[in-house]
């Protein structure tokens, strides 16, 4: 079903309609709320009262816009609300984790279909890094930064999705990517990237 | 040629691929004369190219099998909530719309004298004779008391049954409907102190002290958090099991039978209370 015959289905009130929507868009909008909040339950219970809110208000929703963009941007401000409800306070991840990578500073990156120990170990490390770097990010860069690095939105449907001008899109964008740079700043990759240039 | 000002304002476009031709040809150019531009557009490009290695945990297919499932049965409960209360209030409103006005005056003239009634009643009975007490809760009657602990006591062990008997591994987590009982455990919670309070009759004491266990309980019940929050249903288990509430609950039940009916109310006029819960 494309896009058009599902926003008709859907306000027509059909139930096929709106599972083709739910079956379209489940993964989306859980992984932007997990990526967000950090919790798989509570990226569940963003992401059920996302679909459930975006069905009970579909009537609001303009016939002409993207169906994908109003979702993420519902999908974002339950976010929010919810990281506000909670008096978000980032956690460390991983840091035993750390600080053996920190012990290990010849450990070099993991290599795609590793499954050594070592190497599990090392992506592992990696993965934790990551996380902790993402932590590091405000909710907004965050936000931006997931929806064009790992959804693949150009900037202007994130500028849509989320009510921002697009200066402001660029603006979180480039200030999460320097932000992740300065956290991931002892990764060999980025660090020989460095060395190279000095 | 572009200045490094607007060469950085373009950064991030032409990191993710969103330059124009003829922009990302006058990017590079500059790039080619400006180590300093270079570097960065480098070291940024090394970052976005670490975060490509980024893993999303998979909640595997059995979680997504199951989403629509859980997500129909949440709009289920959530509607059939919602028209309750539209019902009650709407069937309220259509009673009221049919009423005529003359019963609205009438009703008010009984309601008056129904307080005068009331009030004459009250000066002219001597203290202590109804046989009811205010306590500080409100008025309970002392066999009042003690049928309210008992439907007290029920209540929370039909929900407490609910929660010692849910397995997180095996069961459906919507199914338990934790939201539910943290609600019903902050109205018994609300409860437990007047029903506390009118329990001071001799004898009483180990009633009040299992309504101030099981207050506790459901206290902690109803400050679980968000989502389903297993070790805190955990934690709360083990506490149940660690004060022996159902032993408790149980030796009432054994006592209560044991003795019979509830305690009869006092004859008028004999009620042994604190001076202070007499009128």
């Amino acid at each position: 079903m494309d896009e058009r015959a599902l926003i008709e289905g859907m306000a027509r009130g059909d139930r096929a309609a709106f599972r083709e929507f739910v079956e379209q868009y489940k993964k989306k909008v859980f992984y932007l709320a997990l990526d967000m909040v950090g919790n798989a339950v509570d990226a569940e219970d963003i992401s059920q009262e996302v679909f459930l809110k975006v069905f009970r208000s579909f009537a609001t929703f303009r016939k002409d816009a993207k169906l994908g963009s109003w979702l993420y941007r519902v999908t974002y401000n339950a976010s929010i609300d919810h990281l506000r409800r909670k008096e978000f306070v980032p956690e460390p991840v991983g840091d035993d984790i750390l600080e053996s990578r920190s012990r290990d500073d010849n450990a070099g990156l993991p290599h795609g279909g590793a499954v050594d120990p070592a190497a599990a170990v090392e992506s592992n490390q990696l993965q934790a890094r990551i996380a902790r770097a993402l932590e590091k990010v405000s909710p907004q860069e965050k936000a931006v930064f997931l929806l064009r690095h790992y959804d693949d939105l150009m900037l202007k449907d994130i500028a849509s999705s989320l009510g921002l001008s697009i200066g402001s899109v660029k603006s979180y964008l480039f200030r999460a990517v320097r932000k992740l740079q300065k956290e991931l700043g002892g990764s060999p990759l980025i660090s020989g990237v460095e060395a190279s240039h000095d | 040629m572009i200045s490094c000002r607007t060469s950085k304002d373009r950064m991030i476009e032409a990191l993710y691929g969103e330059l124009g031709p003829s922009e990302k040809e006058r990017f590079d150019e500059h790039l080619r004369s400006c180590l300093d531009c270079a570097s960065e557009y480098s070291v940024l490009g090394a970052t976005l190219r670490v975060m490509d290695r980024r893993e999303r945990p998979d909640p595997g297919p059995a979680f997504w099998d199951g989403y629509w499932d859980r997500l129909s049965r949440r709009k289920v409960w959530e509607e059939a909530g919602e028209s309750t209360r539209t019902s009650l209030g709407a069937r309220l409103a259509r009673v009221l719309s049919k009423i005529p006005r003359w019963s609205y005056q009438a009703a008010g003239a009984a309601a008056l004298l129904l307080v005068g009634v009331l009030i004459g009643s009250r000066l002219i009975n001597t203290p202590g004779g109804t046989g009811r007490v205010d306590t500080a809760a409100g008025s309970i009657t002392p066999s009042g008391a003690v049928v309210q602990a008992e439907n007290y006591i029920e209540r929370s062990k039909v929900l407490l049954l609910g929660l010692v008997n849910y397995d997180a591994a095996t069961e459906d987590a919507y199914a338990f409907d934790l939201g539910g009982k943290k609600t019903m455990s902050r109205e018994l919670a609300a409860q437990a102190p007047a029903i506390r309070g009118a329990l001071n009759a001799r004898g009483q004491k180990r009633l009040r002290d299992l309504v101030s266990d099981l207050e506790v309980i459901m206290m902690q019940i109803a400050n679980l958090g968000s989502g389903q929050d297993v070790e805190g249903v955990e934690l709360i288990k083990q506490g149940v099991d660690r004060r022996g509430i159902f032993l408790k609950i149980d030796l009432d039940r054994m006592g209560r039978d044991a003795r019979g009916p509830v305690d009869p109310a006092p004859p008028a006029g004999e009620t042994k209370l604190p001076k202070k819960n007499k009128i």
